[in-house]
C-alpha cells in the first residue's frame, strides 16, 4: 500500500540531498582551486550529511512504497548514487584522500541528477519482482557499481597525476602513483566481488522466477561482459607493465561497460530486465 | 596467460555481438533489419543463436581447458610457496620489503599488525637453510626503504645468532585465484552439462485439464488457477494448483505453484510461467449444434466437418473498447469481452474482425459464437541435474575472490640486536605501499 505522505517527505529529503551533494561538489572544487585545506573537511562533512539524508530518503521511500526502493530507473539511479557516495566516503576516510572526493562528487551529482529526471511514481511490483532475492540482488549491484565508480574516478586521477607538478598543492594531496594504483585495484576488487554476488543472486532468483538461472538476457550478458572486462584488468595487472597507467585506462573504460549495463541495456536492448 | 586474456577478449566481443543482435530471429527478420547481405552473414556465422553456436561452445571449451591447465600448473608452485613462506628459515636473516630497527615491544608490534601466531626461537636453531635460500619472490611488491634509514643487510652465516620472531598470515589467500578458477570451471561445466542434458517441457491448460508432461510418463492435472488482482487492476500473483500422477507406481503429488515459488515433484521442477486467455467456441451448422471446443488466444480451431475451414483467435480483449489506435482493453476484467478472430479457408484468409460476446459470426451454413472467457495457465516443467554444480561453482568463485582480495598473504619477522631491540622486516604480496605505510605508522608506537 502506497503511503503518499512518506513519499512527499522522501521528495523533500531527496531535494535536500541533491543540494548537499552539489554544495559538497562546489566546496571540493574550491578546496583544490583555492588550495585551502580546511575546505576539504567541510566538503567531506557536507557529503557525509548528504549521505545520511540520502539514506533516510531511501528508507522513507521504502516505507512509502511498502517495499524495497530498488525496482525502477529512479530508485536504482538514486541508490546507485548512494552506493557511489558510500564507497567514495569510505575510501576518502580510509586513505585520507580528500581529492578523491573532488573527483567523485561530480559523478555522484550526475547520477543523482539522472535520478531526478526519472519518474518518481510508485508502481506495484509485478509478480516476478515479488521476491526476497530482490534486496540481495540489487543492493549488491549498488555496492558493485559504487566500487567500479570509485575505480573510474581513481583511474582519472591517476592519469591526471602525470601532469601534476612536483610539490604542487595537488601533488601533496594526491597519493603516489603506486598508491593510487593499489587503491584503484582495491576498489575494483570490491566491485568485482559484489558484482559476482549480484550475478549469483540474480541467477538463483531467475531460476525461481523464470525457470532458468541463465538465459543470455541482455542485462545478464552485459553483467558478464563487465565481469570479464574487470577480470581482464586483474589479469593484466599481474603481467609486468600493465599496472599503473594501462590499468588506470582499463578502469576508466571498464566503467563505461558498467554504465552501459545499467543505462544502455535498459534503454537500448529490450529484455526481461527492461523494467529496471 | 596471454592466451587466457586473448580468449577473454574474444568472449567479450562475442557476448557484445550476441547482445546487440536480437537472437532467434529468422533470415527474413534480419534482412528487414540489417539488409540481405548482413542477414546472410548472421546466418552463416550462427550469430542468430550465437550462445549456442559451435564456435562459442568451442571458445568456452578452450576457456575451460585453459583454466584447468592453469590450475594444474600452478598448484605445485602454490604449495611450494606456502611451505616456504611458513618456514621461518626462509625469511629470518633476509631483508623484507619494509624494515624497521629499534623496536622494543616486538610482540606488541606483531599483534598490532595482525600477526597473532608468533613463532619465537633462536636463530642458530634455524640451521644452514639461510645459505641455500632462493631470492624472495614477493610478487607485486616493491623494495621499500627502512624506517630508520639503517637498512638491514642479509645476515651472513656468522651473524646467525640471537633470538628471532616470525609470523605468517593469510597464506590461504595464495589459493584465491586458484579457487576462483576452479569455481569458474565448475560453473561452466555445470551450465554446459545442464544445457546438454536438461529436460524441458511447456504445458498449458484450464482448471480440470489433464495432460502428459512430455515424455516423462507423468500426467499433470491443473486443479485450479487464479490471477490475483490488486485494487488498481495490476496483477499481484498467478497461482496454480497442480497434481502430478506418476503412472509407473500410481503415485500422486499435489502442489501450489506461483511466480517465484516453483515446486519439485518427482524430480521435475514446475514453474508458473505465464498466462493467457481462453474461451469456449460453439459452432452450429444450419442451426444444429456441430462442435464445442476450447480456443486459446493465439491458437485456432478447425471446423469439425470441414477441416479446411479454420477459426483463428488472434487476440482477446476482456474489457473491449475501440480506441484511436484500434481495439484495446481498458481493464483485465471480462466486463465487455471481445474476440479478434480471423477465418481461413484453404490457408486463404476470408476475413478478420472483432466479435462481441453476444454477437455471432456466420460463414455460409456455419454460425460461430464465443463465450465463457477465462485465464489459462502456462506451466514450465524442467529438470536440470547440474544446477547444483553451477551453484557450487558460483559459490566457489565467491570464495576464491574473497581469498584473493581480502586474505592478503604477509610475513613478518624480527631479529634481536645486541642492544636488546629488534629489527623487524615484513613482506606483503599484495599490500604494497599501503602495507608499508601501515607498517611504518604502527612501528612508530613500538620504537
Amino acid at each position: 500500500m502506497v503511503n503518499e505522505s512518506f513519499l512527499q517527505i522522501e521528495n523533500v529529503l531527496f531535494t535536500v540531498t541533491m543540494l548537499l551533494y552539489f554544495a559538497a561538489m562546489i566546496i571540493y572544487f574550491v578546496f583544490v582551486a583555492a588550495q585551502k585545506e580546511k575546505l576539504a573537511r567541510i566538503a567531506v562533512i557536507l557529503q557525509g550529511a548528504g549521505f545520511v539524508l540520502h539514506t533516510i530518503a531511501l528508507i522513507t521511500r521504502g516505507i512509502g512504497a511498502g517495499r524495497l526502493p530498488l525496482t525502477n530507473q529512479y530508485e536504482f539511479a538514486t541508490s546507485f548514487a548512494w552506493g557511489l557516495c558510500l564507497v567514495s566516503l569510505v575510501f576518502v576516510l580510509r586513505y585520507k584522500f580528500n581529492v578523491l572526493g573532488t573527483f567523485a562528487a561530480p559523478v555522484i551529482f550526475l547520477i543523482i541528477g539522472y535520478a531526478a529526471m526519472q519518474s518518481k511514481d510508485v508502481h506495484e511490483l509485478m509478480p516476478a519482482l515479488r521476491s526476497n532475492w530482490l534486496g540481495f540482488h540489487v543492493s549488491t549491484a549498488i555496492i558493485a557499481y559504487g566500487g567500479f565508480g570509485v575505480s573510474f574516478v581513481l583511474g582519472i586521477i591517476f592519469l591526471l597525476r602525470e601532469y601534476m607538478k612536483d610539490q604542487s598543492f595537488l601533488d601533496r594531496h594526491v597519493p603516489s602513483k603506486e598508491k593510487l594504483d593499489l587503491i584503484g585495484y582495491r576498489s575494483v576488487a570490491l566491485g568485482l566481488l559484489f558484482l559476482t554476488f549480484t550475478i549469483l543472486t540474480g541467477a538463483i532468483w531467475a531460476e525461481r522466477a523464470w525457470g532458468s538461472y541463465w538465459s543470455w538476457d541482455p542485462k545478464e550478458t552485459w553483467s558478464l561482459i563487465t565481469w570479464i572486462i574487470y577480470s581482464i584488468y586483474l589479469h593484466l595487472r599481474i603481467r609486468r607493465g600493465w599496472s599503473g597507467k594501462a590499468a588506470a585506462i582499463f578502469a576508466v573504460a571498464g566503467f563505461i561497460a558498467v554504465l552501459f549495463t545499467y543505462i544502455g541495456v535498459n534503454t537500448l536492448l529490450p529484455g526481461v530486465h527492461s523494467y529496471a | 596467460m596471454q592466451f587466457a586474456i586473448g580468449l577473454l577478449l574474444v568472449l567479450t566481443a562475442a557476448c557484445t555481438v550476441g547482445s546487440v543482435i536480437t537472437q532467434g530471429q529468422s533470415y527474413e527478420a534480419y534482412a528487414k533489419l540489417y539488409g540481405e547481405r548482413w542477414a546472410g552473414a548472421i546466418m552463416a556465422l550462427q550469430l542468430d543463436d550465437l550462445f549456442h553456436s559451435w564456435w562459442f561452445i568451442l571458445l568456452s571449451a578452450f576457456l575451460c581447458l585453459n583454466l584447468l591447465l592453469c590450475n594444474l600448473i600452478r598448484m605445485p608452485s602454490i604449495i611450494r610457496i606456502m611451505k616456504r613462506e611458513a618456514d621461518p628459515a626462509a625469511s629470518v636473516g633476509k631483508t623484507g620489503n619494509v624494515s624497521v630497527a629499534g623496536i622494543r615491544d616486538v610482540d606488541g608490534f606483531f599483534k598490532a599488525m595482525g600477526f597473532s601466531k608468533i613463532l619465537s626461537g633462536d636463530r642458530k636453531d634455524l640451521g644452514g637453510l639461510n645459505e641455500s635460500r632462493e631470492p624472495d619472490e614477493a610478487a607485486g611488491t616493491s623494495k621499500d626503504e627502512s624506517l630508520s634509514g639503517a637498512a638491514a643487510e642479509t645476515a651472513g652465516p656468522d651473524e646467525r645468532k640471537g633470538s628471532f620472531r616470525f609470523s605468517v598470515r593469510n597464506t590461504a589467500g595464495l589459493w584465491g585465484a586458484w579457487v576462483c578458477h576452479l569455481g569458474i570451471l565448475l560453473l561452466i561445466l555445470g551450465f554446459g552439462l545442464g544445457q546438454a542434458t536438461k529436460q524441458e517441457y511447456t504445458v498449458y491448460g484450464l482448471p480440470g485439464d489433464s495432460m502428459p508432461v512430455g515424455d516423462t510418463g507423468c500426467v499433470l492435472t491443473i486443479d485450479s488457477f487464479e490471477v490475483g488482482l490488486r485494487e488498481d487492476d495490476t496483477v499481484e500473483q498467478y497461482t496454480a494448483g497442480i497434481t502430478v500422477r506418476r503412472p509407473s507406481d500410481g503415485a500422486l503429488e499435489s502442489a501450489e505453484i506461483s511466480v517465484n515459488n516453483p515446486a519439485s515433484i518427482f524430480g521435475m521442477r514446475y514453474y508458473q510461467n505465464s498466462t493467457g486467455w481462453a474461451a469456449d467456441i460453439h459452432i452450429t451448422k444450419n442451426g444444429e449444434p456441430l462442435q464445442d471446443d476450447v480456443i486459446y488466444a493465439g491458437d485456432y480451431v478447425r471446423v469439425a466437418d470441414m477441416p479446411d475451414l479454420v477459426i483463428y483467435l488472434n487476440a482477446f480483449y476482456p474489457d473491449y473498447v475501440l480506441g484511436e489506435s484500434g481495439p484495446m482493453s481498458i481493464s483485465s476484467s471480462p466486463n465487455n469481452p471481445a474476440y479478434l478472430y480471423s477465418v481461413y479457408y484453404k490457408n486463404q484468409m476470408l476475413g478478420m474482425n472483432a466479435l462481441l460476446q453476444s454477437e455471432e459470426l456466420t460463414i455460409d451454413d456455419y454460425t460461430v459464437t464465443f463465450g465463457n472467457p477465462r485465464n489459462y495457465t502456462l506451466i514450465q516443467v524442467k529438470r536440470d541435474r547440474f544446477t547444483f554444480l553451477a551453484l557450487i561453482g558460483g559459490l566457489v568463485v565467491m570464495l576464491g575472490l574473497i581469498l584473493a582480495f581480502y586474505l592478503q598473504e604477509a610475513r613478518m619477522w624480527a631479529e634481536q640486536e645486541s642492544d636488546g631491540t629488534w629489527t623487524v622486516h615484513a613482506i606483503s604480496r599484495k599490500g604494497g605501499v599501503l602495507f608499508g605505510d601501515r607498517f611504518r605508522e604502527t612501528a612508530e608506537k613500538y620504537l
